[in-house]
């Protein structure tokens, strides 16, 4: 449990920041980058974003790496083919390789598209890496996301643990018993597994309901919320981080690398 | 007066198990009650005609007197009377977090909100668990799931409180804190019924034991009266406590002058020991 993501959103050095002031700080972050039309504020919250979960929230460096890697080879990607195959208007130099060019316009969407791929997703980030799930229920609650959506999520999220631990404990015991010795036996290992834990949720979904009925449950679940205020101070702060990016993306508007 | 009381009830599962016959259950008020039987003897299906999950198949319970009847309004109130925790805590706690599921039963008995979270910070300091509160279950270890759950209950503040086997998967320091701290709740009023493989704490704490073997009741009485039998304490797959084991051996083997009831505790056979050296 320790190196996943909703350990670290329990364990990390940001857990006790109010949770609607990282939700909102997200969210805003995400619209800017997304209102930029050139890269440099997009990168810029990149950076920024990337140094905070590293000193601040004191994530390892190492699996910052690995979870940024995935958006980053996407945004590349997507980066090249835009530049090669998007542009119309003037080359910029020739690959020298079946006859295709690098466009002008074309670069320039890409890298703009490829630094919002990034910011965005740090922003994303953000928010998984330093807000348990657990906290932003409360939040999407106050959001007046219907009642219904919320439980079906708080359940799920807690027996995905459940299942999780369960599936993890029959693999070792099956590996203990040399279920995975051989192709044929790893075939037959998976598939008891499988029928076993789809029989095991039901039966658990069974088990919590009478529970849950023992507890006076009549249709729907209502527990205690924490609802702690967004301070004054994190309004302050919040508000202070967009108007500079704002007025970076006003000033960087018509900028272009080439 | 009797909080609990079953008569004669029978239960067949769907599948034509035979899970209980015939079962005469009593919970006098205030008393401490101990269900001790073998695994699949039958113990958590009894639990659950307690407060009306499962329905005798025939024969009737009451609850303080009144006969269960199975329409909803008046399960719920039999609900808030008794409060079962689970034998496996993970089906019990279903919320994300400590602080939601203990609040869970609370807020269903429709208290105000600074009143949930009163009792909740007081269940959880209870049984060991304050400030765990913003905990998900699945970081917290197995005894410290089975805490939350009884807390889950506590906060309720049911007037009988069934336990199904409590003590399972603690360690020897926790499963002795849980009883003390049901011993402390009986003293103040609360009702307690516990199923348990644990001969050797019974003694300690019970007023009351009852052995089911195969869906029904063998043996009731004193915790004196029913372990004196042995014979049929061994029948239904139990054992003596330990105490009165080695009472058992040192009487029969070597033949020292201990006679039957043996001491249960290892303050009554202290007292016993002292007595024959004196003599
Ligand atoms: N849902 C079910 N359907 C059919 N039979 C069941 C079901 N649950 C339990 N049984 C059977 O009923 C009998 C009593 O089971 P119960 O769970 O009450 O035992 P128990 O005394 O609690 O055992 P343990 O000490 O292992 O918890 C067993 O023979 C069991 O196989
Ligand atoms: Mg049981």
């Amino acid at each position: 449990m320790e190196n996943t993501l909703d350990g670290y959103a329990h364990s990390n050095g940001l857990k006790n920041a109010n949770v609607s002031f990282k939700v909102l700080f997200a969210i805003l972050t995400m619209v800017v980058c997304l209102l930029s039309t050139s890269p440099v504020v997009p990168l810029t919250i990149t950076i920024l974003i990337s140094l905070i979960l590293i000193f601040k929230a004191r994530i390892p460096l190492k699996f910052y790496l690995k979870f940024l890697s995935i958006p980053f080879i996407f945004g590349f990607l997507t980066f090249v083919f835009m530049a090669i195959f998007f542009g119309t208007g003037e080359t910029w130099f020739n690959i020298g390789l079946f006859n295709l060019a690098v466009y002008k316009d074309g670069f320039n969407l890409g890298l703009l598209v490829f630094a919002r791929v990034l910011g965005g997703f740090s922003c994303l980030a953000f928010l998984a890496l330093t807000t348990p799930m657990t906290e932003l229920f409360s939040v999407l609650e106050s959001l007046r996301i219907p009642k219904i959506v919320l439980e079906i999520a708080m359940l799920m999220y807690r027996f995905i643990f459940v299942f999780l631990g369960e599936a993890e404990n029959m693999y070792r015991s099956q590996n203990t018993r040399l279920g995975y010795g051989s192709l044929k036996n790893t075939y037959h290992s998976l598939g008891m597994l499988m029928s076993n834990l789809f029989i095991r949720t039901w039966l658990t979904g069974e088990q919590v309901y009478i529970s849950m009925e023992s507890r006076c449950y009549n249709g729907s679940i209502r527990t205690l919320k924490p609802q702690k205020n967004i301070t004054p101070r994190n309004i302050l702060m919040l508000i202070s981080f967009e108007s500079i990016m704002i007025i970076g993306v006003y000033l960087t508007s018509n900028l272009k690398f080439i | 007066m009797n909080v609990i009381e079953t008569k004669d009830i029978t239960y067949h599962y769907p599948d034509g198990t035979e899970a209980l016959e015939k079962v005469n259950f009593k919970a006098e008020k205030g008393k401490i009650v101990a269900l001790l039987g073998p695994n699949g003897a039958g113990k958590s299906t009894l639990f659950l005609q307690f407060n009306g999950i499962l329905r005798p198949t025939t024969g009737s319970i009451a609850v303080d007197g009144d006969l269960i009847s199975y329409e909803k309004k008046n399960l719920m109130k039999i609900r808030e009377k008794v409060g079962i925790v689970f034998q496996n805590p993970d089906d019990q706690l279903f919320a994300p977090t400590v602080l939601e599921d203990v609040a869970f039963g609370p807020m269903n008995l429709g208290l105000a909100e600074e009143q949930v979270e009163e009792r909740v910070n007081e269940a959880l300091k209870r049984v060991g668990m304050d400030g765990f509160e913003k905990k998900p279950p699945h970081h917290l270890s197995g005894g410290q799931k089975k805490r939350v759950a009884i807390a889950g209950i506590l906060a309720m503040r049911p007037q009988i409180m069934v336990l199904d086997e409590p003590t399972s998967g603690l360690d020897p320091r926790g499963a002795s804190q849980i009883l003390k701290i049901l011993y402390q709740l009986n003293q103040e009023g609360m009702t307690i019924i516990i199923s348990t493989h644990d001969v050797d704490l019974v003694p300690l704490y019970a007023d009351n034991v009852y052995i089911i073997s195969e869906g029904k009741i063998i043996k009731e009485g004193s915790p004196q009266e029913v372990f004196g039998d042995v014979k049929t304490v061994r029948g239904a797959n139990l054992r003596l406590p330990r105490i009165a084991h080695l009472m058992e051996i040192l009487e029969k083997k070597d033949k020292m002058p201990f006679e039957k009831p043996y001491p249960l505790t290892i303050g009554e056979a202290r007292k016993k020991i002292l007595k024959e050296f004196e003599e």
